[in-house]
C-alpha cells in the first residue's frame, strides 16, 4: 500500500553499517570490534551477540565485601555513600567491559524510564535491586518488568506507593505509572489514575530484609473503575488493564520512547506504528521489537546515521574505550563520575521522575566546554596516586595501517572516532593541525615531535561538535 | 510545528546563496538588507524564579481564617498563631518571615490564583504550558521569554548584542528560551569558571548539511558560539559587581541570586535572568523539617538578599523578581502528610516599582473543580503580559504577538516605561593595534563602525598573499571585537587591513610560536 515498510531490513551490510550499530548499541568500540562484527552476518551478530542473554553479573563490593544484602540501618548508613559510590563503578565497569551486547544500554533505558532517584530512596541496596531487575528484564517481557516495578521497594520509597492506604490513597505512583511509563498523557483521566491508585495500596517496604509486602488491611478492598472497567483489582490486574485495554496506545508510547533512545529524539510516527505492531504480536516482548529495529533499513537512514547527541555517560566512557585508556582501581572512574555530574547525567539520580530529557538538553553554554574539558584531559594526561592515565598516541595511531600516510590516517581515524559525516573542509582542517606546519610528505609517526603534533590531533577532533554526535 | 522543522527553515542551514563568516567565532549571515536601529531594552530586568515541583499554594499564602483550610488539612495546615499575616485574611507561611519587610514597604505583591483554564496535573506538560505560554491544549514549540527575546533584538543572529539576551543559572537549558532561532540564554552555574572552561575553544565557519543529523550539528555550533561570544562580557561584569548581602541562608538558590545580583551590579544588560528552586512536589511529610519549611526559608532569604544588594546600588527601580511553578496543589492533604497535584496558586512579584499588596483574593476551598482543586483566577498570561507591557514597556500589539493572543494586563507594576532605541554608535572609523602582540596562537582585533557598511578584515602575509579572512559582511554601525588564530600558521609578521566602504586601514602583528 502507500506507506512504505520502515522495518525492511537493511541489504548492505558494511563497516558503515556496522559502525552505526555498534555506536548505538555499546558504551564505545573500537577497529576490532568492527571487525569483528563484520566477520558476522547482521541475524547473527544482532541475535546471538546484541542480543544474547547474558549471565547475570557479580554484585558491587566496596572494598572487596559484600553489601547489597544487608540490612538498612543506622550502623550500616555510615557507609552509604562509599556502598553507593561503589555501585556507579561497577556499573560504568560493566558499560565498558560487557562485550558485544546491547544489555547496558538497556538497563540504563530502563532505568531512565522507570526513574527511581537514589538522593530521595537513599538506600543503595534498593538502587541495587532495582538495576539488577532492569538487568533481568533487559530484553524480557515488558508487562512482567512493569508489574515487578510497582512493588519495586525503591519505586515504593520514591514514588510514594509505600505510604499509600486504601483509605487515603496517594497518587504519585499511579499518575506516573500511567503518565511516563506506560501510556502517556491523553490516554487516561484524573479518575482513572484515583482508581488505579486504590487498585496499588497496599503495599510497603521492609528495611531489614530489602524486600516490598503486601498487607491485606492496607489495601483498598472495594469496587474500581478503570478504563471503564470495572472490579476489585489487585496491583497486577490493574497494570494488565493498562495493556489489555490500552493496548495500542501502550505499545506506541514505548516504542517511541525506544526509538527517542536507540535512533533519534523527534520521533517519526509511521515507523513508531509499525514498530508497535510488532511489540504487540510479540506480546510486549523487547527482544523481537530490538531485533526489528536495530536492523531495520530506515534505523540505517542517513536521517538517523550521526543524528544522536551522545549522553554523558556514554560520551565519556565511549572516549575511554575508543582511545584504549584502561584502569584498574577507582581513581579513573571518580573523576568520570564527578564529570558526568557536571554533564549532568549522575547515575541513579535522574533530575526527576521523567528522567534524563536527553539530546539537545545534555548541551548547553556550560556542560558543552565542560565536555571539552574532559577530552583534551584524556590527551594531556590525568595523574593519580602516581598512575598517569593518558592516551598513548603513538601507539594507537600506529594502530592503523596507514599511519605513516597523514592524508589517509586522518581519513581513516576520523571514520572511526567520529559517526558524523565530516566535511572535506573538516578534514583539512584536522589534516593542517596534525602537520603542524610540515608538509604532507614528511610525516612520519617517527619524527621527533610526532607525539605532540597526534595530541593536537587527538584535542581538535574531540572537541569538534561533530564528536558530540554518534 | 516540530522542532526539526522549525530549524530547516532557517535560513543560515540552507540559505540560498548565504555565506556563513565568522566573527569572534559566531557565524554570521552575509545580509544585503538595509541596516535598522538595533531596537535594545528599555533597561529593566525580569528576574525570573521557577519553583520546580508544584509548589503547595494554600501553605505557602495562607487563608488563616477560613475554617475549611483547617478542616481540610488536619496535619498539615499551617496554625493561625505561626500564620506571618498579611491582612485581616491572608497570611504567610512562617518561613517566609524574611518578606515580611518588603510586603511593608511595598515591594511584595502577591497575587492569588494563577492559573489558566483545564489545567494540566502531569509535572512536565504543565511546565511546559507555563514556558510556552499556551492554552492547555495546545502545543507550543518556543517559550514567552524567546519569542520576546526575538521581538526586542530582531536583528539576532545576524547582529548579536553586545551583551546576552538571557542568563539561567543552571546546566540544563529551559524552554523558555527557545525560539525559532535556538535556545537564546547563555547557561552557567560560574561566571569564573565558565570564563575559564570557554577560553581557547574556536567555533567555525563550516555549514552543517541540509539533513536531521546537520541540524543537531547546527544547534551544536550554535551553543559553542553563544558561550565564546558572552563568556568574557560575564566575567568582565562579574568582576566589576560586588554584592555585600548575605545569601548563605538561601542555601545553593541563594548563591544562583548572588551571581544573578552580582551581574546586575556590575553593569551586565541581559534583561531576563532564570534562577530556578527544586523539591517542590511534596507528596509526603511536607512539613519535615527538610521539605517545604526549608524551600521557603531559602527562597525568601534570598529574595531578601538580593533585594537589599539592589537598594543598596540603587538599582531596584529596573529589577522585578516573578515566581511561578508549574501548579499549586490539592486542597485536602493526602494520607501521607503531603499533597497531591492541585491547579491554580499564588505567584509572587518583588521589586520597587511593584505596587506592593495582596491581589486578588483568598481561593475559595468550597467552589473547587470536579478534582477538588481550586479554581483559577487570573490566567498566568495576565501576568507575563503585565511584564511585557508594563516592566518592559512593548506596546500592546507586540505583547498579542509574544503571548500569541490578548490577555488583559493587572495594575501589577507603578510605572511604566518605554522602550529607547540604542543610538550609541561610534563616532570614528579605526582599527586598533592588536592585543596581545606578539602574538601566540591567538590575539583580539578591535575596530568601530561609524555608519552601516560592508566591511572586509583580512590577514596579509609580507608578500601581500590574503591568508586569512576574518570578517566579511555586512555589518551595522558600532564596535566589534573579532579573534584572530594564528596556529595554521607559520611565525612571523602579517599586515590585518580593515576595509569598510571606501575606507582602508592597515595595520601589522607578529606572530611568534
Amino acid at each position: 500500500m502507500g506507506t512504505s515498510n520502515y522495518l525492511k531490513k537493511i541489504s548492505v551490510w558494511d563497516a558503515d553499517a556496522a559502525r552505526h550499530i555498534l555506536s548505538r548499541s555499546l558504551f564505545g568500540f573500537t577497529k576490532d570490534d568492527v571487525t569483528f562484527a563484520l566477520t558476522k552476518t547482521l541475524d547473527d551478530f544482532v541475535d546471538n551477540y546484541l542480543l544474547q542473554d547474558l549471565t547475570e553479573p557479580a554484585a558491587p563490593q566496596y572494598n572487596g565485601a559484600d553489601w547489597v544484602t544487608l540490612p538498612n540501618n543506622v550502623t550500616n548508613q555510615t557507609s552509604y555513600t562509599n556502598w553507593f559510590r561503589s555501585m556507579v563503578y561497577w556499573w560504568y565497569n560493566l558499560m565498558i567491559t560487557q562485550g558485544y551486547s546491547l544489555r547496558e544500554k538497556m538497563v540504563l533505558f530502563l532505568h531512565n524510564h522507570f526513574v527511581s532517584e537514589y538522593n530521595t530512596v537513599q538506600i543503595p541496596q534498593l538502587m541495587y535491586i532495582q538495576n539488577k531487575l532492569f538487568r533481568q528484564y533487559a530484553f524480557g517481557n515488558f508487562i512482567d518488568l512493569t508489574k515487578k516495578v510497582t512493588i519495586d521497594s525503591a519505586m515504593l520509597i520514591y514514588l510514594n506507593g509505600n505510604v499509600s492506604t486504601g483509605s487515603a490513597p496517594n497518587e504519585n505512583y499511579a499518575r506516573e505509572l500511567q503518565e511516563l511509563f506506560t501510556l502517556g498523557i491523553g490516554n487516561y483521566t484524573e479518575d482513572d489514575i484515583k482508581n488505579m491508585a486504590l487498585a496499588l495500596t497496599g503495599w510497603q517496604v521492609n528495611g531489614g530484609s530489602l524486600t516490598s509486602f503486601f498487607t491485606q488491611s492496607r489495601w483498598a478492598n472495594k469496587s474500581k473503575t478503570i478504563y471503564g472497567k470495572t472490579g476489585n483489582y489487585t496491583y497486577d490486574q490493574a497494570v494488565d488493564l493498562i495493556f489489555s485495554e490500552k493496548t495500542i496506545p501502550a505499545s506506541e508510547f514505548l516504542c517511541r520512547k525506544l526509538y527517542k533512545e536507540f535512533a533519534y529524539y523527534e520521533p517519526n510516527t509511521d515507523y513508531i506504528t509499525q514498530l508497535a505492531a510488532v511489540m504487540r504480536n510479540n506480546n510486549f516482548n523487547l527482544k523481537p521489537v530490538l531485533s526489528t529495529m536495530l536492523k531495520s533499513e530506515y534505523f540505517h537512514s542517513v536521517d538517523i546515521r550521526g543524528a544522536r547527541i551522545k549522553p554523558p555517560v556514554e560520551f565519556l566512557l565511549s572516549s575511554l574505550k575508543q582511545l584504549s585508556i584502561t584502569y584498574s582501581n577507582n581513581d579513573l572512574p571518580n573523576y568520570i563520575r564527578t564529570t558526568a555530574d557536571s554533564l549532568q547525567q549522575s547515575l541513579f539520580n535522574p533530575p526527576d521522575v521523567r528522567g534524563w530529557e536527553g539530546q539537545r538538553k545534555w548541551i548547553s553554554t556550560i556542560t558543552y566546554p565542560n565536555r571539552n574539558v574532559y577530552t583534551d584531559a584524556l590527551v594531556n594526561g590525568k595523574t593519580y596516586n602516581s598512575i598517569n592515565y593518558k592516551m598513548n598516541v603513538l601507539a594507537y595511531a600506529r594502530s592503523y595501517p596507514n599511519s605513516e600516510n597523514a592524508v589517509q590516517f586522518v581519513e581513516d581515524v576520523t571514520k572511526q572516532l567520529i559517526q558524523f559525516p565530516l566535511s572535506q573542509a573538516r578534514k583539512d582542517s584536522l589534516l593542517s593541525t596534525m602537520l603542524d606546519g610540515t608538509v604532507v610528505g614528511n610525516w612520519t609517526t617517527y619524527s621527533p615531535g610526532a607525539d605532540t603534533r597526534l595530541q593536537k590531533l587527538f584535542k581538535a577532533l574531540m572537541r569538534l561538535p561533530e564528536f558530540q554526535l554518534s | 510545528m516540530k522542532r526539526r522543522e522549525f530549524l530547516k527553515n532557517l535560513g543560515i542551514v540552507t540559505g540560498a546563496g548565504a555565506v556563513t563568516l565568522t566573527i569572534s567565532g559566531i557565524p554570521i549571515k552575509a545580509f544585503s538588507r538595509p541596516f535598522m536601529n538595533i531596537k535594545s531594552t528599555n533597561g529593566k530586568i525580569l528576574v525570573l524564579i521557577q519553583l520546580k515541583g508544584g509548589n503547595d499554594g494554600l501553605n505557602t499564602i495562607i487563608p488563616y481564617e477560613d475554617s475549611v483550610y483547617y478542616n481540610k488539612r488536619p496535619v498539615i495546615g499551617i496554625p493561625k498563631a505561626n500564620v506571618v499575616q498579611l491582612n485581616s485574611l491572608t497570611g504567610m507561611n512562617p518561613s517566609l518571615q524574611p518578606l515580611k519587610q518588603l510586603f511593608d514597604d511595598g515591594k511584595f505583591t502577591v497575587i492569588q490564583n494563577v492559573g489558566y483554564q483545564n489545567p494540566n496535573r502531569s509535572h512536565f506538560r504543565a511546565t511546559d504550558i507555563w514556558l510556552s505560554a499556551s492554552d492547555s491544549n495546545q502545543y507550543i514549540y518556543d517559550g514567552w521569554v524567546g519569542r520576546y527575546l526575538l521581538k526586542t533584538y530582531p536583528d539576532f543572529p545576524n547582529i548579536p548584542p553586545p551583551h546576552p539576551m538571557a542568563i539561567q543559572i543552571g546546566s540544563v537549558q529551559s524552554g523558555v528560551f527557545d525560539s525559532t532561532e535556538g535556545g537564546l540564554a547563555v547557561s552557567f552555574d560560574n561566571p569564573d569558571n565558565f570564563y575559564t572552561l570557554v577560553n581557547g575553544i574556536n567555533a567555525d565557519t563550516d555549514p552543517p548539511p541540509a539533513t536531521i543529523a546537520g541540524d543537531e550539528l547546527k544547534f551544536l555550533k550554535e551553543v559553542a558560539a553563544l558561550s565564546i561570544q558572552y563568556a568574557s562580557v560575564i566575567k568582565q561584569k562579574a568582576d566589576l559587581g560586588n554584592p555585600v548581602a548575605s545569601y548563605t541562608a538561601g542555601g545553593t538558590f541563594g548563591s544562583q541570586l548572588k551571581i544573578i545580583a552580582d551581574l546586575i551590579l556590575g553593569g551586565l544588560e541581559t534583561p531576563v535572568y532564570l534562577a530556578t528552586l527544586e523539591g517542590f512536589d511534596t507528596h509526603s511529610n511536607q512539613n519535615g523539617t527538610n521539605s517545604h519549611p526549608l524551600l521557603l526559608t531559602r527562597l525568601a532569604e534570598s529574595i531578601k538578599a538580593f533585594q537589599s544588594d539592589l537598594e543598596k546600588y540603587g538599582l531596584a527601580d529596573k529589577v522585578v523578581i516573578l515566581t511561578f511553578s508549574e501548579f499549586g496543589r490539592r486542597v485536602n492533604e493526602n494520607a501521607s502528610a503531603g499533597t497531591d497535584h492541585g491547579t491554580a496558586a499564588p505567584m509572587f512579584l518583588i521589586g520597587k516599582n511593584v505596587n506592593g499588596g495582596v491581589f486578588g483574593n483568598n481561593p475559595s476551598l468550597t467552589d473547587l473543580d470536579s478534582n477538588g482543586d481550586i479554581k483559577y483566577i487570573f490566567d498566568f498570561r495576565q501576568v507575563y503580559a503585565t511584564m511585557l507591557k508594563d516592566h518592559f514597556g512593548m506596546s500592546a500589539t507586540e505583547v498579542d504577538q509574544v503571548l500569541l493572543k490578548r490577555f488583559e494586563t493587572l495594575a501589577l507594576i507603578k510605572t511604566t516605561s518605554d522602550v529607547k532605541y540604542d543610538f550609541n554608535i561610534p563616532t570614528d572609523f579605526t582599527l586598533k593595534q592588536n592585543y596581545p602582540n606578539p602574538f601566540n596562537p591567538t590575539t583580539r582585533i578591535e575596530y568601530s563602525l561609524p555608519q552601516s557598511t560592508d566591511v572586509r578584515l583580512k590577514v596579509y602575509d609580507t608578500l601581500g598573499r590574503n591568508v586569512a579572512t576574518i570578517v566579511d559582511a555586512f555589518q551595522a554601525a558600532g564596535s566589534y571585537t573579532v579573534n584572530f588564530n594564528g596556529s595554521a600558521y607559520a611565525s612571523g609578521t602579517y599586515l590585518y587591513s580593515l576595509e569598510a566602504g571606501s575606507e582602508k586601514i592597515v595595520k601589522k602583528m607578529i606572530l611568534v610560536k
